[in-house]
């Protein structure tokens, strides 16, 4: 008669953003578990009927603010699906270059918390180191750390700085030493190691079942990569590797994603090789001239309804960070889009919190629930 | 099974439930079925033609009906198939996948919350992302989003 | 004439407002506070109130503010995405725990409190929580434009624009997100602020 429920949030140290964790407890062993989102809901979804197109990436950069550019990339590719609108190609090297150092940003700041819950102290201050240098690389050509809002519809806002590949070159050098420091770090302290293997374990089978993808996915044996199977943008140009784990539990994640860090520097090596010899444009000739237009004066709103514009539908798919991400975008022939949603990779990561939580004991659910990588931004949107 | 054969086959296999079928660029097809219908051809889709993952359940207000979309991928095809169902406004209801997917669960609870599309037979339908006890559902087109004047918040001010 | 005989001064609507019904309109000590100010003329200090000043507000007082504002505990606490700012200027390049930062988990052990996001509904009366459970003396710092006034979600129908109309706000902070040297310019400013506390 000792079992219970505890709220673990929506302010715990554990938790990493805005999301209350219900465990019900019998002693020390987990019996149940109820997660509760909804804190950081801010009504992406609504603002954006309200926005123009190109207004819009302000709040995909918020949405999910540790992998802003890859939630950019993906409303733009359904954006420009629904719009009907191509992308030059120097854009697109742009845009996967971007996508793959968020990625390195977010698996970095990942890393950081989720050795710092472990009791970890000093990887913490590597990962944000190291994550200070990518955010120094998005600073170069965007201008902003975080939120850079620096794609637009038929391509990127601008080109990249002289002297960029070569800086980015350097730090992916230096990044590629650091990563197997850090991994040694990690894998040699007994006490991680104890902390994270057989924990948390989530089986292919259920984890398709449940709508898991992402790392957590491929550390269960299953190699589904979007960029792989469904290859977006110029991923079928680039050339990298799936890597997966068969431990299925919070070690197999953690190897996973270190593995997709170097892979990651791989990529933007060749994106940037690509930089270097092919100019030209990166932002798209022909683009609707609704997209950037100002909003329509009241009382003379008509002028929208009289042109016509043709309608659409957009889907896209990327492999973010977190899992698949998806956007479907409804353009009903105004300026502001009739309807957009995404499926957030960390929502459906977190809704299967029964399946890996039961079982195990409160003091590993820090280990576990890092180990999903939850960004609450884009679960609660 | 081969892209090519699925939305065939589902014709053929469910023969008034599935009711038009469009291309569109990027995904495999467009699939308008009756909401009657939705159990039995998710579980054939799931069992028959290898539609393992339940990617998305989301809801579409157009005033007069409301309009419910699925997106399944399935790993052996390495496509996204596109379900929707057109539902009358005063009643949306339709079945709940949750026993054949249950990763849409929670998809299903966040479009009862935002669109206030009802599944019914699924374990635990309440609101995810609003608070409880909120009446409205936030995406319809009839909730306008403005200015917020100055709040009356009953709040102490310390 | 006497005192008693003066007619009070009228009530303010606002007081009404900010005091729950059940409790009497205008606290008497509040009352009379006021009537002291205009009519007791004023009198020599006594060597007691001359020692509680110079004591006071000359020697203790700056002490205990000197050490207040040099080991403020913030909340560990992150809403959105002006928390990883806070997250990274706990890093190695902006040394926050070099001003006496020390991220506490338990409102209890805070003295500030840095709303880092977006503020909904949902989670305001648990913000208020967290600020009653922390003692007193204590301060808020609104962090980014969420905090500050709704920021680029205003106009949503679950975001409270602004925390001030939650709890009272000592410094605002502006910027989306602030760059960790404007989070910490802002503890510094708060630091000054500290730093003339009167009591």
């Amino acid at each position: 008669m000792s079992e219970m429920w505890i709220n673990m949030g929506p302010q715990h140290p554990m938790t990493h953003g805005l999301w209350n964790l219900r465990v019900k407890i019998d002693g020390e062993v987990i019996v149940d578990a109820d997660p509760e989102m909804g804190f950081l809901h801010r009504g992406i979804e609504k603002i954006c009927e309200y926005r123009l197109y190109n207004e819009v990436v302000t709040l995909m950069d918020r949405c999910c603010y540790v992998a802003g550019m890859s939630w950019e990339h993906l409303y733009m590719m359904a954006a420009e699906q629904a719009l009907g609108v191509e992308v030059p190609e120097r854009a697109e090297y742009l845009r996967v270059m971007s996508a793959e150092l968020q990625r390195l940003g977010s698996h970095l700041m990942w890393f950081a918390a989720f050795v710092q819950d472990l009791g970890l102290m000093t990887p913490f201050l590597y990962g944000m180191r190291d994550r200070d240098l990518v955010l120094d690389l998005f600073q170069a050509y965007t201008g902003a750390r975080m939120t850079y809002e620096y794609m637009r519809v038929g391509g990127v806002r601008n080109d990249v700085p002289v002297g960029f590949t070569d800086r980015a070159r350097r730090v992916m050098d230096w990044l590629d030493q650091k990563i197997g420091e850090y991994e040694d770090l990690c894998d040699k302290s007994d006490i991680f190691v104890a902390r994270t293997q057989n924990i948390g374990v989530l089986s292919a089978s259920d984890c398709v079942n449940l709508g898991v993808t992402g790392p957590m996915l491929r550390a269960a044996g299953l190699p589904r990569d979007l960029r792989r199977d469904r290859p977006y943008s110029v991923y079928p140009e680039l050339d990298f590797l799936i890597p997966t784990h068969e431990g299925a539990d919070v070690y197999g994640r953690y190897r996973v994603r270190m593995e997709e860090m170097r892979q990651s520097i791989r990529i933007v090596r060749q994106t940037l090789d690509y930089l270097d010899r092919h100019p030209g444009r990166v932002l798209a000739e022909r683009v609707p001239r609704f997209v950037g237009a100002p909003a329509p004066v009241p009382g003379k709103e008509t002028y929208v309804l009289r042109r016509g514009y043709p309608k659409g539908r957009g889907f896209a798919a990327i492999e973010e960070p977190h899992g698949e991400a998806t956007a479907y975008v409804v353009n009903e022939g105004a300026e502001n889009p009739y309807r957009v949603k995404f499926r957030s990779p960390v929502m459906v990561n977190i809704s299967a919190a029964k399946s890996y939580l039961v079982g195990y004991r409160v003091s590993d659910i820090p280990a576990i629930m890092g180990s999903v990588d939850i960004c609450v931004g884009e679960s609660d949107r | 099974m081969r892209p090519k054969d699925v939305v065939p086959e589902m014709q053929r296999t469910f023969p008034d439930s599935v009711l038009e079928a469009s291309d569109r660029q990027g995904i495999l097809a467009r699939v308008r079925i009756e909401p009657r219908a939705i159990l039995p051809i998710c579980r054939w889709l799931r069992d028959v033609a290898g539609f393992c993952h339940c990617s998305l359940v989301a809801g579409i207000d157009w005033v007069e009906t409301r309009e419910v979309l699925y997106h399944l991928w399935s790993d052996e095809m390495k496509v996204y198939l596109e379900l929707f169902a057109i539902l009358p406004s005063d009643d949306p209801h339709i079945d709940s996948v949750g026993e054949v997917w249950r990763g849409a669960l929670w998809h299903e609870r966040e479009t009862w919350d935002l669109v206030g599309i009802r599944f019914d037979h699924h374990p635990d339908l309440r609101r995810l992302f609003m608070p409880e006890g909120y009446q409205y559902h936030p995406l319809l087109k009839s909730l306008e989003l403005h200015e917020p004047e100055e709040l009356e918040v009953k709040a102490r001010h310390v | 004439m006497g005192l008693s005989e003066r007619p009070l001064p009228a009530t303010p609507a606002s007081a009404a407002s900010v005091v729950p019904p059940t409790s009497p309109p205008i606290p008497t000590w509040e009352i009379e506070a006021v009537r002291a100010k205009e009519f007791i003329p004023p009198v020599k200090e006594s060597l007691r109130d001359l020692i509680s000043r110079k004591a006071v507000d000359g020697v203790t007082r700056p002490v205990f503010n000197w050490a207040g504002r040099n080991s403020l505990f913030p909340l560990h606490w992150g809403l959105a995405c002006c928390a990883i700012e806070f997250a990274a200027a706990f890093g190695a390049r902006w040394d926050a725990e070099r001003f006496g930062l020390v991220p506490r988990s338990s409102p209890r052990q805070c003295d500030l409190l840095i709303v880092n996001g977006t503020v909904t509904w949902k989670v305001a009366h648990k913000l208020i929580a967290l600020y009653e459970q922390m003692p007193e003396p204590k301060w808020v710092i609104a962090m980014g434009n969420c905090a500050t006034g709704g920021g680029p979600f205003r106009t949503a129908y679950s975001v409270v624009p602004g925390v001030d109309k939650l709890v009272p706000v000592d410094v605002y902070i502006a910027g989306c997100p602030p760059r960790p040297e404007a989070m910490l310019d802002g503890i510094l400013r708060l630091e000054r602020l500290i730093q003339e506390r009167k009591e």
